[in-house]
C-alpha cells in the first residue's frame, strides 16, 4: 500500500502507540481487500468498549482526526428507568464514567445512539465515512450517497484516530452497483406503515444476503424515516450494506444507473406472497399476551416520540405492560422541551438515552420478561433469535396493545 | 496436502481442525464465556472452537463481532488459527483485532478438502496450509 507522509509517520510510532496500532490494523484490513491507498474519513462514529484494548488504542492520542460521535450503549441512568437490577446500573454506570473520561478529552462526542444522522453526524454524497452499527452504514451509503464499508467497532476506532480509511470495497464507485433486483408488484403502498416497509426489508435482506441490492417500485415520495424501517432489518436478516431505491436515492435516477449498465445477477419479484413471508418471519410471539411495548431501534427521532404522544394523550397504559422509548440525548432534551416525556409518562411510559434497546439485557430486569411487541423489524428479528417472544406491527398496534394489554393486530 | 492461499492475518500455528458449512458471527453464533457454538440447527451446535483451527464459510452479521471475538481471547476461547472461503470486512477485523493468524482465498475450497479431526499446520504470513489427514 501506497503511505503518504504523515500516514508513515504513523506507522513508524511519531504519534505513539496507539496511533501507531490503529494505522497498523488498517494497512492489514486494506491489504486484505486489495487497497492501494487510504482515503480521508470526515466522519467516524464508534463503540467505546473493551477497557484494556481502549486504553491501549487511545495511549498517546490526543485528539481525534475525525469527527466522531459515540455508539449507544447502556448507561446506568437508563438502566435504573428501565427496571435492571441496581448492580447492573451501578456497574454501567461506573464504565460510562470511565469512558468519558477516556474519550472527551480527546475530541469524541459521547453521543450515544446508533443514528449519527440524527445528530449532526452527516456524511454527504461520496465522501468516506467510518461507523459501526449496520443500521447507520445501509443507511448512509444508501440514502445519503457518502461511502462506508461494513467497519467493525476496531476498524471505525482506527479511522477515528488516523482520520482515513482503506480505499476498498464499498469506497470504489464499481464496487457499488446494484447485484440483486427486487421488483415490487401488486403492493398498495399508499397507506404502507413503518411495519410494513420493514417486513419488505426483512424479505429483501433474506434473499439478498450480502449483496447490493437495487429496489423498484417503491413510491417516490417516500420518506427517510419508512426508507430507515425499510434498510435497517437488510443487514440482519442478510449483510446488505447499499440499497438502492430506484427514483428515490442518489445513486439510483434509473434502474440503468443503479446497475452500471449491467445485468442484475438475479431479479426478485415482491408481491403479497413475499411480504406476508417477511411478515411471518418476525413474530414469534405464543400468545396475546404483552409485557414489555418498545419503540426505538433505530433511536426514534422528535416527529416519531410526537405520533406516540398524541397516541397516548390521556390514555393510560395497562399496569401489567412496561412502554419503553429509546432516543439519543439531544431529542431526549426536546421531548422533554415539547412536554412529550411529560405525557408519556403520564400515561405510564419511559423515555430514556443512551441506550440500546434492541439488545435489551432482559435477564438483568428485577420484573422478568421475555415477551414484547415492537414496530422494529431490526430489533424484532434479533430478539426472536435470542428466544425472545416477539409481536411486531406498526406504532399504532404497538400502542393500542400497550394500552389494552393485549395484542389485538 | 498443501493448499495455497492469501493472508488475512500474519502468523504460524497448527492443530486439529473443525469445520462448518455456514457463514460464522462471532456476535450470537458463540459462546465467548466457553468457546462454544450456541445455536440451535447449527452444524457445530455445542462443540468448542477454541484453541482449534477453524474453518468455516465467511463472514456475517453484527459489527460488533470482533469484540465478542476480544471477550473470548480474555478467556482463551478463541480458535488458534482461522481459514475460510472468502473473508469479509467484520471477520477480517476479528482475525487482525485479536491476532489470529488467519487465510481466505485458497487454491482448493477448504470445505471440500478439509474435514473435522484432519491436523492442520498453517503459515498464514506465507499463506500456506498443510493438510494431515486423521484417517
Amino acid at each position: 500500500m501506497r503511505l503518504t507522509d504523515e500516514e508513515k509517520r504513523m506507522f513508524q510510532g511519531e504519534y505513539g502507540s496507539g496511533t501507531q496500532k490503529a494505522i497498523t490494523m488498517l494497512i492489514e484490513y486494506g491489504e486484505v481487500f486489495g487497497a492501494e491507498k487510504m482515503v480521508k474519513v470526515h466522519n467516524a462514529h464508534t463503540g467505546v468498549t473493551g477497557g484494556q484494548w481502549t486504553e491501549e488504542m487511545l495511549a498517546g492520542v490526543q485528539n481525534v482526526r475525525a469527527f466522531t460521535t459515540t455508539h449507544a450503549g447502556m448507561a446506568g441512568s437508563a438502566g435504573r428507568a428501565l427496571g435492571l437490577k441496581e448492580e447492573f446500573c451501578k456497574q454501567a454506570e461506573a464504565e460510562q464514567r470511565k469512558t468519558l473520561e477516556m474519550i472527551i478529552p480527546r475530541g469524541f462526542i459521547p453521543a450515544m445512539s446508533c443514528a449519527p444522522y440524527m445528530i449532526g453526524n452527516v456524511p454527504t454524497a461520496g465522501r468516506a465515512f467510518s461507523w459501526p452499527g449496520s443500521q447507520g452504514i445501509i443507511v448512509a451509503n444508501s440514502v445519503f450517497g457518502a461511502r462506508g464499508n461494513r467497519d467493525a467497532m476496531p476498524a471505525s476506532m482506527s479511522s477515528a484516530i488516523t482520520g482515513v480509511t482503506p480505499d476498498m470495497l464499498l469506497m470504489q464507485k464499481q464496487n457499488r452497483y446494484g447485484q440483486v433486483h427486487f421488483r415490487i408488484e401488486d403492493l398498495d403502498m399508499e397507506n404502507f406503515t413503518e411495519a410494513d416497509y420493514g417486513a419488505i426489508g426483512y424479505f429483501i435482506g433474506s434473499a439478498a444476503g450480502t449483496k447490493n441490492v437495487v429496489v423498484e417500485g417503491i413510491p417516490e415520495n417516500v420518506s427517510f424515516d419508512m426508507l430507515k424501517f425499510f434498510m435497517s432489518p437488510q443487514p440482519v436478516s442478510g449483510a446488505v450494506a447499499i440499497c438502492h431505491v430506484v427514483g428515490v436515492t442518489p445513486e439510483a435516477p434509473t434502474l440503468e444507473e443503479a446497475l452500471g449498465n449491467r445485468k442484475p445477477e438475479e431479479s426478485i419479484k415482491i408481491g403479497p406472497k413475499e411480504y406476508r413471508e417477511g411478515w411471518e418471519g418476525l413474530h414469534s410471539a405464543k400468545n396475546d399476551n404483552v409485557e414489555i411495548v418498545f419503540f426505538g431501534c433505530p433511536h426514534l427521532n422528535i416527529a416519531e416520540i410526537g405520533k406516540i404522544t398524541r397516541l397516548l394523550k390521556g390514555k393510560k397504559i395497562a399496569g401489567e405492560v412496561r412502554l419503553f422509548i429509546a432516543t439519543s440525548e439531544q431529542v431526549h432534551v426536546l421531548a422533554h422541551n415539547m412536554g412529550y416525556v411529560d405525557t408519556i409518562e403520564k400515561a405510564g411510559g419511559v423515555v430514556v438515552s443512551g441506550v440500546c434497546i434492541q439488545g435489551f439485557p432482559y435477564p438483568q430486569l428485577k420484573e422478568p420478561a421475555n415477551t414484547a411487541a415492537t414496530n422494529s423489524a431490526r430489533a424484532a428479528s434479533y430478539q426472536i433469535r435470542r428466544g425472545i417472544n416477539i409481536q411486531y406491527g406498526s406504532t399504532e398496534d404497538c400502542i393500542n396493545a400497550a394500552i389494552t394489554g393485549t395484542w389485538g393486530r | 496436502m498443501i493448499l495455497k492461499g492469501k493472508t488475512v492475518k500474519k502468523g504460524i500455528v497448527e492443530g486439529e481442525a473443525i469445520v462448518s458449512k455456514l457463514p460464522f458471527s462471532f456476535l450470537g453464533d458463540l459462546d465467548p464465556q466457553t468457546g462454544k457454538v450456541v445455536p440451535e440447527g447449527h452444524d457445530l451446535q455445542g462443540q468448542s472452537i477454541a484453541g482449534k483451527i477453524f474453518v468455516f464459510d465467511t463472514g456475517k452479521g453484527s459489527t460488533v463481532g470482533p469484540n465478542v471475538a476480544y471477550q473470548a481471547k480474555q478467556l482463551g476461547n478463541t480458535p488458534a488459527g482461522m481459514i475460510c472461503v472468502e473473508v469479509e470486512p467484520v471477520m477480517a477485523m476479528v482475525a487482525i483485532m485479536n491476532d489470529i493468524p488467519m487465510v481466505h482465498k485458497l487454491d482448493k475450497n477448504p470445505l471440500d478438502t478439509i474435514v473435522t479431526g484432519d491436523y492442520i499446520k498453517m503459515n498464514a504470513t506465507e499463506g500456506v496450509v498443510e493438510v494431515i489427514k486423521n484417517s
